[in-house]
This record gives structure tokens, sequence and C-alpha cells, in this order.
């Protein structure tokens, strides 16, 4: 990892536009801290169990409806009538 | 009137309740210190004059008029990291994608301390997204160490411990996902909690990494944490990750021979005078009739890369949401496609913050997973099982907070990876969910060095029994600077 088109797809693939500039930044310093997290393999970690959360599907709270107070919408800078407007589909 | 910026939250109360001064007085202090020091410290995004004033003259009414309902935070002024939902307040985490956005409800830890009538005076600078370790990374400029203004305050949450130690407000609330409230409170010399993992809830404050972060306390003494501990820890039905608990933190340390394990690998690897002064730490200890001793974490190896795995995984996928649409910058989508749209919204995310949801991503991505996420999910498990057994032999360990002093401004920015590096001794306390503090432990060249204390899932009265009786038997350690 740390090609700058790899680094390019990466941000496509995350809606992140990248300057000629950026990627040129980024390309050592992103493989430099992927070689540090290759750390990781030097462990045998074959038997370990990872992490996961303790709670339960069933201890979850019902999901009730709440009435929320306050304008929830009223960040959506671009409105139209009752709508939120976005960018068009294609 | 005295100077009554300097004061803890516990005076403040007495002083308002006993009518030594009103909470108007008290906030027109500090309100004209913010004024007069903050264009250098820039530890503020957003003062909120007008609300701290109103709540001020609010809860002096209530006690001229007799009433009992007087909250046990009454007139203590708070300062709130800007990643923190405030209701009508704007919060901005320091970026660009949120200059604009003013939530319209509060965080509960917010909605608490408002409860029990604390002052809200602001919201405080931070790395954009709390993603950082010395908030060089803000869109609204570095928060400046109150000790010596050319050096970084530390961060995340560098506005939140700044602030503090330039009296500019009693107490502050920070997030803590690898060492954020830890880090700048110790380089400006206050105290930080990091709370068990559950314990404070997360609703309101804007996630960065889910399963690490914990809202939590900066404060002058170990006095002031415990007073916004006993606010705002507890059962959220809002935020499923929290704990049933009723907080009663005392400061009445009644534990004895507290036994005590030193971790060796983090004192080896700070510097030489940090080391010395946590040597010193544990010999204060040990007079004091503590059992201490050295002790050795294997996994301290492994957990910096597991820590970076994990919180920039869940970051790329946390910070997926931004899209300018319900909330954001003035940027009309009118004609925009849909992909070219969000590209160029996203694009005014700041380098650090792109920088993780690119490694994030990569991670996370087919044929990585396994490779990567997996794993430091595992070496998660590894660090808890040691931690577990370290628990049944100590009841707290301790280590440097940091492993050096404050450094100069842009002395690392350039090198992320260095940047990363020294968050080695906090990371441990995220990782595995358990609580740690920071207290000051001395000066070096005229710069605070923090001792780190961790403590077993949920002990932190044990925890803040020995973070008290250190603090009481290292009363000459000065909380803020001259400005």
């Amino acid at each position: 990892m740390g090609s700058m088109e790899e680094i390019r797809h990466l941000g496509l693939l995350s809606k992140l536009e990248l300057t000629d500039q950026e990627l040129r930044k980024y390309e050592s310093q992103i493989e430099e801290i992927i070689r540090y997290l290759d750390i990781l393999d030097r462990l045998s970690l074959d038997e370990i169990d990872p992490v996961q959360s303790t709670i339960k599907f069933s201890e979850l709270r019902k999901d009730y409806v709440e009435t929320f107070q306050g304008d929830a919408l009223k960040n959506a800078k671009h409105r139209k009538d009752a709508f939120i407007k976005g960018p068009r589909m294609s | 009137m005295a100077n009554l910026c300097h004061l803890d939250s516990r005076q403040i109360t007495l002083g308002i309740k006993n009518g030594d001064f009103s909470a108007e007085e008290y906030v027109s202090q500090i309100l004209e210190r913010i004024e007069k020091i903050d264009g250098k410290i820039n530890a503020f995004i957003t003062v909120d004059k007008e609300g701290a004033l109103e709540k001020a003259r609010l809860i002096d009414r209530k006690i001229r008029n007799g009433e009992q309902n007087i909250g046990p935070l009454a007139g203590v002024t708070v300062g709130i990291k800007d990643n923190i939902c405030t209701s009508g307040l704007k919060t901005t985490c320091a970026s660009k994608i949120l200059e604009d956005y003013v939530p319209p409800y509060d965080a509960t830890a917010v909605r608490r301390l408002k409860e029990s009538d604390a002052i809200i005076m602001g919201k405080l600078n931070l790395d954009e997204f709390a993603m950082g370790s010395t908030t060089e990374y803000s869109k609204n400029g570095p928060t400046h160490n109150p000790w010596n203004i050319d050096y970084v305050a530390g961060g995340s949450s560098g506005g939140s411990a700044a602030s503090v130690a330039a009296l500019e407000c009693a107490i502050s609330l920070g997030s803590d996902t690898g060492g954020s409230i830890r880090c700048p409170a110790s380089f400006c010399s206050v105290v930080g909690l990091k709370p068990t993992y559950g314990s404070v809830s997360r609703y309101g404050l804007v996630s960065y990494a889910n399963s690490l972060e914990q809202i939590g306390p900066i404060g002058k003494t170990v006095s002031d944490v415990v007073m916004v501990m006993n606010a705002i820890a507890g059962k959220d039905n809002r935020d499923h990750t929290t704990l049933e608990l009723v907080p009663k933190y005392t400061l009445n340390p009644t534990k004895k021979n507290i036994r005590v394990g030193l971790v060796k690998e983090l004192v080896e690897g700070a510097e030489p005078e940090i080391s010395k002064c946590i040597y010193s730490a544990m010999d204060l200890f040990s007079s004091l009739d503590f059992k201490c001793e050295e002790t050795s974490m294997n996994s301290i190896e492994y957990s910096l890369s597991s820590y970076y795995t994990i919180a920039m995984a869940e970051a790329s996928s946390n910070l997926a949401r931004y899209d300018n649409i319900r909330y954001g910058f003035d940027l009309s989508p009118d004609g925009y496609e849909w992909n070219m749209y969000f590209s160029k919204v996203r694009s005014n995310f700041g380098q650090e913050v792109k920088r993780r949801i690119i490694i994030g991503s990569y991670v996370l991505s087919a044929g990585y997973y396994g490779k990567y996420y997996l794993k430091a999910q595992k070496v998660r498990s590894l660090l808890k099982r040691e931690l577990k057994s370290l628990f049944e032999k100590y009841d707290i360990l301790i280590a440097p907070t940091m492993p050096l002093l404050p450094f100069k401004f842009g002395d690392k920015i350039e090198d992320p990876l260095k940047m990363y590096l020294i968050d080695i001794d906090t990371v441990i306390a995220n990782l595995s969910g358990i609580p740690a503090i920071t207290v000051p432990a001395g000066f070096s060249n005229d710069l605070p060095i923090g001792l780190q204390i961790m403590a077993n899932e949920l002990q932190e009265q044990t925890m803040l029994d020995a973070a008290l009786i250190f603090e009481s038997a290292t009363n000459n350690i000065q909380r803020s600077p001259d400005l």
C-alpha cells in the first residue's frame, strides 16, 4: 500500500477529492504508517478471540419512538418548499 | 473584589451559597479574564457571554429566594470541547465541514451539567474531529500552552486543558479516544480523567471512534473532577453502551495499603527527566505505606498499532456521514452531480482527517480486514487479559502520562507517525476500557510533567483515592502560570 494510484482509488471510494500535491505527500506518509501497523504480523494470534461487544441483542432497549423537541432540520441550508435539496443523481 | 478566577469548584459553590460573592460577579470576572488573555491562548472557539450571565443571574435569584433546588455545581464555570453538542450553541469540531452547525439538542453530559447548575461559558478548541495530539490540526489555529505560549498545549482537548490552566473557566469537558484528555491535561499541569468505558454517556459526542472514546472532566484539582463525575456519569437510555451505575465518588481516601505497579516499559520509554519524576512518585507512594514494585506489560509493544488500526477504521466509517445535505457549510448542490458534490464537499476535511479516512478505508477493505482490523481486535483481547492478571496483583498501575515534555509548534506536524508515537502511554486505557487519570507531578525546564494512574474497570474510587493522596502530598505543584 502507498502508491499514488492506490491512494487515489481509496480517495475515490471514500469520496475525497485529493490534489496531486496531497497525493504526493500522503504517498510516503501512508506507506510509513502502514508499515508500522504491520507490527501486528509479529504476533501469533490464532488462538485469541477478538474483542466483541458484550451487550446482547435481547438486552437492547425497546425501539420506541420519542418525539424530538426542536427543529431537527434547521441546519439544512438548501431547502425548497417542504424538501431538502441535494445534488442530481446523474 | 478579590480575584475569583483561581478558585476550584468546591470553593466556588461554597462562596456563592455563603453569599461571599454572587454567581454574576464571579462569571463577570471569568468573562474579563477570557477577554484579556484568550488572544494569547486561543482556547475558546465560541464564548457564550449572554447565556453565561443569564444562568448566573438565575442561580443568584434562586439563592436570594431561598430556593432548595440549588444544584451541586451551582455557579461553577465550565468550558465544553467543541465536539460535544450544545443546544443552540455552535458545535464545529474545529472543522470547515461543521463550521455552521448549531445542534438542536444537548449532549447528555452537557444536560446533566446544566441540571447541576454549572454555567456553560462556551466551546473549546480541539484538533479537527479530535484527531491529533497537539491541537495544531484545528481550523481555528492551535491552542497555546499557558506555561509557554511557543509550545503546544497537547491534544486533542487542548482548549479544554489550556482554558482551565489559564483560569478561563473552572472546569471543562474533553473527550478521550487515545489520550485526548490526559495528554493536554499533563502538558498544562492540570487534572484530567478518562472514565471507564460506559461510565459517561456518549450521546451528543460527535463520533470519531465509538468503541474507544469517553467524555471526561478536566479541572485544577482531583476534587474538581470528582464533582464533575458525580454530575455526568451514569446510565443513559440514549447510549446503550452506558453501564448501570450511580456515581457516588468521594474525597475521603479509605483504602489503606494500596498496591502499586509501576509499568517499567512506559517509564523506560520516557525522556529521562520524566522517568525520574515517575520514580520519585513511586518513592513518595512507598513512603506513604503503599506497596510499590515495578512490573511489566508485554502487549505494550503492539498496543499503538492496534489502537491506530481500530481508531482509523472507526473514523473512516463514522465520517462517511458528512455529505453537507442535512448540515454543513454553504455550498449549493445546484448544478452538481451526486458524486462530484460529495467529493467537492469532503475535500474540505483537513489533512489529518483525510489521512485517517484513507488508512481506515484501507484496513477495512476486502483482503486486508483479517490482516489489520481483526488482528487489532485480537491484540485488544490480549491486552485486556494481561491487565486482568496485573489487577489481581495491583490496585493501580502508574506510568508517565506522556513520554515527552511539551514541545514547540511545528516539531512533529510534518511527520504523522512521529506524532502518533507520543500516544504510547495513554492508548492502553482506551483499548481496554479501564479508567485513567493524570495529575500534575512536577516540572522540567519550566514545562509540566503528569503522573498517570490507571485502575481496573469501574475502580475509579481507588484511582481517585491514590490521586488525592498524591495531590495532597505534592500540593506545591503549580496549576496555573502567571500570564
